[in-house]
């Protein structure tokens, strides 16, 4: 975030708003991508206890990675996008986090 | 036969019993091998970063998250190490090993052993076709590697299932 002019002021700076929330308002996605040592039940387990998954929905997604390469597994605001590939990497699953484009 | 079994011996310990001398021998130098996480190779697995495109997203995570993240592993490497200390000789079953430990160390031993299975596929350069090969040839260190992350694999395997049957019934 980088302020686009300074009012003057000590300590107050004027932030472009519009771009600040679009910034902000942009959901983020995080993606696990395969890698052929993580186990399918492994993976499974770690979905369901870092999302609170049901095993069906940890299954599918894991599945997606194994056959598709990648899956979306989360979407939503940046901060908890960080905090979720933060805890996927404890983990060490391979997972990454972008930009929604819809 | 041995037979490799993973269970609650009671409400505060898991037991692993039958290990083989192999298996036995590989859970004693996961410590050395779990070492190598700062190589280069094994490093940029066990600490990815988190976008494939922002570089400075990327910088900042490196910079902040990693050192979280490596305190995280040698913490569990470092409990596994302590409990390894245990491993000893099946009393009723001649050649097979068993070791004994805290029901809250299951987490930890997950970890490293998953890490210890990573870094081995870093070292070894073990890609998907390693991980589908049947025939092993003993003098080939790759071919071992692949081998070593197999069993371990099974071991981990185990641990997940115990971890699953404590589970509640899944509700879609």
């Amino acid at each position: 975030m980088t302020p686009s002019n300074a009012t003057g002021q000590p300590g107050v700076i004027h932030l472009d708003e519009t771009a600040t929330r679009a910034e902000l308002s942009t959901p983020w996605n995080v993606i696990v991508h395969n890698d052929p040592i993580n186990l399918m039940n492994y993976v499974t387990m770690v979905l369901m206890r870092v999302f609170g998954y049901p095993r069906a929905k940890a299954k599918k997604m894991m599945l997606e990675v194994h056959t598709q390469g990648r899956s979306l597994v989360w979407s939503g605001g940046r901060e908890q996008a960080e905090h979720y590939v933060h805890q996927l990497h404890g983990y060490q699953l391979l997972a990454t986090m972008e930009k929604s484009e819809t | 036969m041995i037979d490799l079994r993973v269970e609650r011996l009671d409400e505060k310990h898991i037991r692993v019993s039958g290990l083989t001398a192999m298996l036995a021998v590989m859970l004693r130098e996961m410590p050395e091998i779990l070492e190598l996480r700062d190589g280069p190779d094994a490093s940029a697995r066990l600490f990815p970063n988190p976008t494939t495109a922002d570089d400075k997203i990327n910088k900042e995570w490196q910079q902040m998250v990693s050192p979280e993240l490596r305190h995280l592993f040698v913490a569990a490497a470092e409990t596994v190490t302590r409990d390894l200390t245990a491993l000893t000789g099946n009393q009723g079953a001649p050649g097979a090993y068993e070791v004994t430990f805290p029901v809250e160390h299951l987490s930890a031993w997950m970890s490293a052993l998953n890490q210890t299975r990573l870094i081995l596929a870093e070292v070894h350069k073990i890609d998907e076709e390693d991980m589908q090969r049947q025939d092993f040839d003993p003098q080939n260190p790759k071919h071992l590697a692949a081998l070593r992350i197999h069993l371990l694999g099974y071991l981990l395997h185990l641990f997940v299932e115990l971890e699953n049957g404590h589970e509640p019934a899944d509700s879609v």
